[in-house]
């Protein structure tokens, strides 16, 4: 199975990058036990009153974003810059296995990063959750989506530093506005409204419901809203993923 | 020529309203090595890239192993059978050579022994290296190495040689003999005038998009490279203008004087004027080469970058 084969090399040439081993693992680790021990200390409630829990599946959440979002979209710039995807074009591996092989890859990760911080949560914090297949579901889906909006920015945006760019400005405001950081209910009305219909606010509440606050019914809602927002940049990301040169 | 393995016809590329390839035409047989020649943005790459199926014609007819490469699924069962590389090949950068070489062999059905083909390209000191530390020729070398990673029945070559040191130059063209050996057709693009008129059965010279000739080495040498020479070494000023008594066609290249040269007579008659006037230079034959036949066809010469001048 060629999927395998681009699997593999996909990972691994991501685990070596130390940059990207720092923006996936590191620096959300690092920032959640920030978060997390201010909203651990006794006097300061947690955001919405989940403590560390509500860090966990949030920042859980951001980064399963910027993984897509900043680091799916560099790498495939860069590999279509380098002429490597030219030279797959020039192969039998079919384009939906190289898309399939490092959405996969995407998604792997984003389930050790879930792993790590779930450990972190209840180790340090005490965090409890409720690991159940709606938060499997929509990490694996948030995977998918924010892969699929990686692979849309990385086919329509030619050069690297240019599509860097516009990554990590789809990407920030979209964590400072999506409660990652605070409930999007401590935000003034207009932003509330923007944060509506951002991807990543689903996926985090998503997360925080059916991991931390067990409400499975609101976690369904966001399920299917970030399950349409995959399929949606899926096929954007295929359809601009280009296998040929004009 | 045995039956066409790649048939080119007619072939047209345009990009808005610039032509990159106007009508070219030409087939390569079975265990044929086929030179495209010609200088930086003449056409040779578009070509290959159309037919190694990476790139979309505008018009004409181009086929590898009787398969149109662009066409989605039949294109994908003779990607099989080939072998390319691209210019300017790059890999996985934090991928070892032997990973990556693993990784290509992967999307192949039938690929060969990796350590092998490592062996075969001289990349055992580099095998554990990361791509992105490798030069530049070594970077070449596991390009080569990727396009034979499948054994493939024809294997496409863009400039193999650029960036490489004269000693990995020569164990390329080895690799590449040793295809053509082995049955394989190889279509190779360079501006390396030796490089071509060494490696290839037949050579297509492109310029501005028109392939203006077509034909073996020997063949194009003979009918459009001109007569031998005769070079005299510094003769300067004096060598020159007393063969410019007897010869019309004796000129000067720097402070070599340059005679075209016919029979051994005019080498007698020459070299009697010399002495006569106590002249005295070196005096070196000359044989014409693929650089005549292409500046001939292209009204310009080609620096080692294989820019026009």
């Amino acid at each position: 199975m060629k999927l395998v084969v681009v699997f593999k090399a996909v990972t691994r040439n991501w685990l070596r990058s130390r940059s990207g081993l720092f923006f996936s693992f590191l620096f959300p680790v690092l920032l959640l036990l920030l978060l997390a021990s201010v909203s651990s200390t006794p006097g300061v409630p947690g955001p919405a009153g989940l403590g560390a829990g509500y860090y966990v599946a949030s920042v859980t959440a951001a980064f399963v974003m910027t993984n897509g979002v900043i680091g799916l979209t560099n790498v495939g710039s860069e590999l279509r810059r380098n002429g490597v995807l030219k030279r797959l074009s020039a192969s039998p591996l079919p384009k939906f296995e190289w898309l399939l092989g490092n959405i996969l890859s995407q998604a792997v990760l984003a389930l050790i990063l879930a792993g790590v911080m779930l450990a972190l949560g209840a180790v340090l914090f005490r965090a409890e959750y409720l690991v159940n297949f709606f938060s499997i579901a929509i990490l694996v889906m948030g995977t998918l989506l924010f892969s699929g909006l990686g692979m849309t920015l990385a086919g329509v945006i030619k050069d690297p530093e240019t599509a860097s760019g516009v990554g990590n400005a789809i990407a920030f405001p979209m964590m400072l506005l999506s409660g990652t950081f605070w409930p999007i209910s401590a935000m003034p009305a207009y932003l509330q409204s923007v944060a509506a219909v951002l991807p990543l606010t689903f996926f985090s509440e998503g997360l925080r419901d059916s991991l931390v606050v067990a409400n499975f019914q609101i976690a369904l809602t966001d399920l299917v809203v970030v399950t349409a927002f995959a399929v949606a940049f899926l096929l954007i990301g295929t359809a601009t993923t280009k296998w040929s040169e004009p | 020529m045995g039956a066409p393995v790649v048939r080119v016809e007619g072939l047209v590329k345009r990009y808005g309203g610039a032509t990159a390839l106007d009508g070219v035409s030409f087939e390569v047989g079975k265990g044929e090595v086929f030179g495209l020649l010609g200088p930086n943005g003449a056409g040779k790459t578009t070509t290959v890239e159309i037919l190694e199926g990476v790139r979309a014609k505008t018009a004409g007819v181009a086929t590898v192993l009787g398969e149109d490469p662009s066409d989605l699924k039949r294109g994908r069962s003779v990607k099989r059978k080939m072998g390319v590389l691209p210019q300017d090949f790059s890999a996985f950068a934090r991928l070892t050579v032997r990973e990556n070489l693993e990784f290509f062999a992967g999307i192949y059905d039938s690929p060969v022994n990796v350590p092998e083909l490592i062996g075969l390209l001289k990349l055992e000191e580099d095998s554990q290296k990361r791509f992105a530390l490798l030069s530049g020729g070594s970077k070449q070398r596991v390009g080569v190495a990727a396009a034979l990673v499948n054994d493939p029945e024809i294997v496409f070559l863009d400039e193999p040689t650029i960036g490489l040191d004269p000693e990995a130059r020569r164990a390329t063209w080895k690799v590449i003999s040793d295809l053509k050996d082995r049955g394989k057709t190889v279509v190779l693009t360079t501006h390396y005038m030796d490089e071509a008129e060494k490696l290839s059965d037949r050579i297509g010279i492109l310029v501005k998009g028109k392939l203006a000739v077509l034909g073996s080495p020997a063949e194009l040498i003979g009918r459009f490279g001109g007569s031998k020479t005769i070079v005299f070494k510094n003769g300067g000023d004096a060598v020159f203008g007393t063969l410019r008594r007897f010869f019309d066609g004796a000129t000067m290249e720097g402070q070599d004087v340059v005679l075209p040269f016919e029979n051994l007579r005019d080498l007698d008659v020459a070299m009697g004027a010399l002495v006569g006037r106590g002249l005295d230079s070196d005096v070196a034959l000359r044989q014409p080469t693929l650089e005549e036949v292409f500046l001939r066809f292209a009204g310009f010469r080609m620096t080692e970058s294989g820019d026009a001048v």
